[in-house]
């Protein structure tokens, strides 16, 4: 079984990568992902990225913050359930002050909460295959192909303009 | 900003993460020193009582809620940097956007603080929590002070959510240009954070929806405080125009602080070229807005006062602009509505020493407001036999010195160990505008 040989290709400009994403989705060899020092929308719009799901946590959670910042000044004010001035125990308008604070936290809460289940974060072990250079000015673009085709693919990232990084296990070397 | 690369962003910004000069230290050190003050100041008071303050009947609320109300409002403008301007796509508020998101952090930690010292006896505190204890007493949450607990404790929550959320890409720039233990330290801190597409999709979607919350979510807490004297039945105090005028206000001390803040950054970090003069005449222009909505606040209350006919309404405003406090009041006026009205005339607003020397006379002006609002109404209630005056104690100006140094102290310290400046958000403007790939 051919074993799997991963390559980055590190640009300086996002058009640059975005050419090699798409050279790559026309070529034999796997697009594995893509890391930018900035949100790209060329790139995700290369790579066909679908729109995050994570505001469905964001509006459960903040539909569950509007129901407890209720339920919390109701639940409180019954326990004392003394009508001072003919003014009503359950009052409501007050409460809306309370249910909107509890809404926009806990839609904070499911917005974080979907931020870190969705991507996978904390994740405290180097990731393998990461070039620290993408935090700084690289798009890198990494992509694998079977042993013996390293070449093809290091050409294709050098013809977009590219710095090559290729990844043998753990350990990488650099290519000019 | 053309000749700014990704590369050249990084290297400002990491250079003032080097190892801090001696004379760095001696001004951490002066800062603590004014923080153990303002600490030993409190101490006394809870040992003595609360009376060592200047507060009194009817001046109940002293520089303990001036200071709150203050430093509140100083906390406001980050979060309209960070979340309202980035909704707008204002592209000028990138390079201020990250020190005014930790004044915001920082300036509510301090705000919330005064509460704690007006409290007193302050380990009664758990009193404001709804927890279920011995009292069988719960918080009334039909109180203006419990609005103010859930909205500051919410307020804090968000904005440093907002904020360490907004530095994961940085911190990992850091990550990878460290060593040692600053290099584990800042692998901690950044999360695993690599900038793969997948991250960056995730990302910009909760930014934009921790922008979009953030936003009504600032405009309340300030509302919540205004209400904590317009829903009292106070002459000067009792007015539909206090949430408004509140959140102006504190949109206006906080653009003020900005400034204060980011003249001496940008000189000390040598930040010319990223805090450009453009972005600080951009905050300037902001701030003759903020300034004439407050000065329009002014003038309306004194017209409805007239207005109104109420001759306690009308007696209460002619004696803020005449009677004992009429030197704050025309301090709080000057500084507030006409001097930053120099920043119509462009050279004013381009020349580095204008533009501190006015934001100063705005914090001062922002704090004499505060000072007029809670002092002046209760001095000089319905009734005579109920009027008095106020003069802050040596304990509260303590208190107050060891407030203004434990921001200062925090804000010193995050500047010289955290990117000061988002680079990932300077190098989006340099690529599209800066709006996080939307």
């Amino acid at each position: 079984m051919a074993i799997d040989t991963y390559i980055m290709g590190l640009f300086r400009s996002e058009d640059q990568a975005v050419a090699a994403v798409h050279d790559l989705k026309n070529s034999q060899w796997t697009l594995h992902r893509t890391h930018s020092p900035i949100p790209s929308r060329k790139l995700s719009e290369a790579l066909d990225l679908k729109t995050s799901k994570v505001g469905w946590y964001t509006l459960c959670g903040g539909i569950f913050g509007f129901f407890a910042g209720f339920a919390l000044a109701i639940f409180t004010a019954e326990r004392w359930d003394l009508i001072v001035s003919g003014k009503p125990i359950r009052a409501l308008v007050p409460f809306v002050i309370v249910g909107f604070e509890f809404t926009v936290l806990f839609a904070i809460f499911g917005n974080l909460i979907g931020f870190l289940t969705q991507t996978r974060l904390p994740r405290m072990q180097n990731l393998d295959h990461y070039d620290e250079r993408c935090s700084g000015a690289h798009f890198g673009v990494l992509a694998s192909c079977a042993s013996g085709q390293q070449d093809g693919l290091t050409d294709l990232f050098r013809k977009n303009g590219g710095d090559v990084r290729v990844f043998d296990d753990q350990t990488a070397t650099n290519e000019r | 900003m053309n000749e700014l690369t990704f590369d050249r962003i990084d290297q400002t910004v990491l250079d003032t993460l080097r190892p801090a000069t001696r004379r760095y230290w001696i001004g951490v050190a002066a800062l603590a020193f004014g923080i153990l003050i303002g600490a030993a100041c409190w101490i006394y008071q809870i040992f003595v009582g609360i009376g060592v303050g200047g507060q009194n009947i009817p001046v109940a609320w002293g520089t303990y809620l001036i200071n709150f109300v203050f430093w509140v409002g100083i906390a406001h403008s980050g979060t309209l940097i960070s979340a309202i301007l980035h909704l707008f796509r204002a592209g000028w508020r990138n390079p201020i956007a990250r020190a005014a998101e930790t004044m915001t952090v920082f300036a509510v930690c301090v705000a919330g603080l005064f509460p704690f010292i007006h409290l007193g006896r302050v380990w009664m505190v758990y009193y404001m929590l709804p927890i279920p204890t011995q009292r069988t007493l719960w918080p009334n949450f039909t109180s203006p002070l419990i609005f103010d607990v859930v909205a500051i404790s919410t307020y804090l929550t968000v904005s440093s959510l907002f904020w360490y959320t907004g530095m994961l890409p940085d911190l990992a720039i850091v990550r990878d240009r460290a060593v040692g233990v600053r290099k584990k330290i800042f692998t901690w801190l950044s999360l695993g954070w690599t900038g793969a597409h997948e991250q960056w999709r995730h990302y910009t979607r909760i930014y934009l929806f921790f922008a979009a919350l953030a936003t009504p979510l600032v405009i309340s807490v300030h509302s919540v405080v205004s209400w904590d004297f317009a829903l009292a039945v106070v002459p000067g105090w009792h007015t539909t125009i206090f949430a408004p005028y509140f959140v102006a206000g504190a949109i206006h001390s906080g653009l003020a602080m900005v400034l204060t803040l980011m003249i001496p950054l940008r000189k000390i970090f040598k930040y010319e070229a990223i805090i450009t003069l453009h972005i600080l005449e951009s905050v300037a222009k902001t701030i003759i807005f903020t300034g004439l909505i407050v000065g329009f606040a002014y003038a309306t209350e004194f017209f409805i006062a007239w207005y109104s006919r109420n001759p306690v309404e009308i007696f209460v405003f002619a004696w803020r602009a005449t009677g004992d406090y009429a030197i704050p009041f025309w301090i709080m006026v000057t500084c507030n509505t006409i001097i930053p009205l120099a920043f119509f005339i462009k050279k004013v607003r381009t020349t580095i020493a204008w533009l501190f020397g006015i934001s100063i006379a705005v914090n001062i002006g922002m704090w004499y407001e505060r000072f007029i609002i809670i002092i002046t109404s209760v001095g000089r209630d319905f009734l005579p036999n109920t009027w008095g005056l106020y003069r802050p104690s040596l304990v509260e100006f303590g208190i107050m010195l060891g407030s203004f140094s434990l921001f200062f102290f925090l804000f010193v310290l995050f500047v010289k160990h955290m990117p000061s400046v988002s680079m990932t958000e300077m190098k989006e403007t340099l690529v599209e505008g800066g709006d996080h790939g939307h």
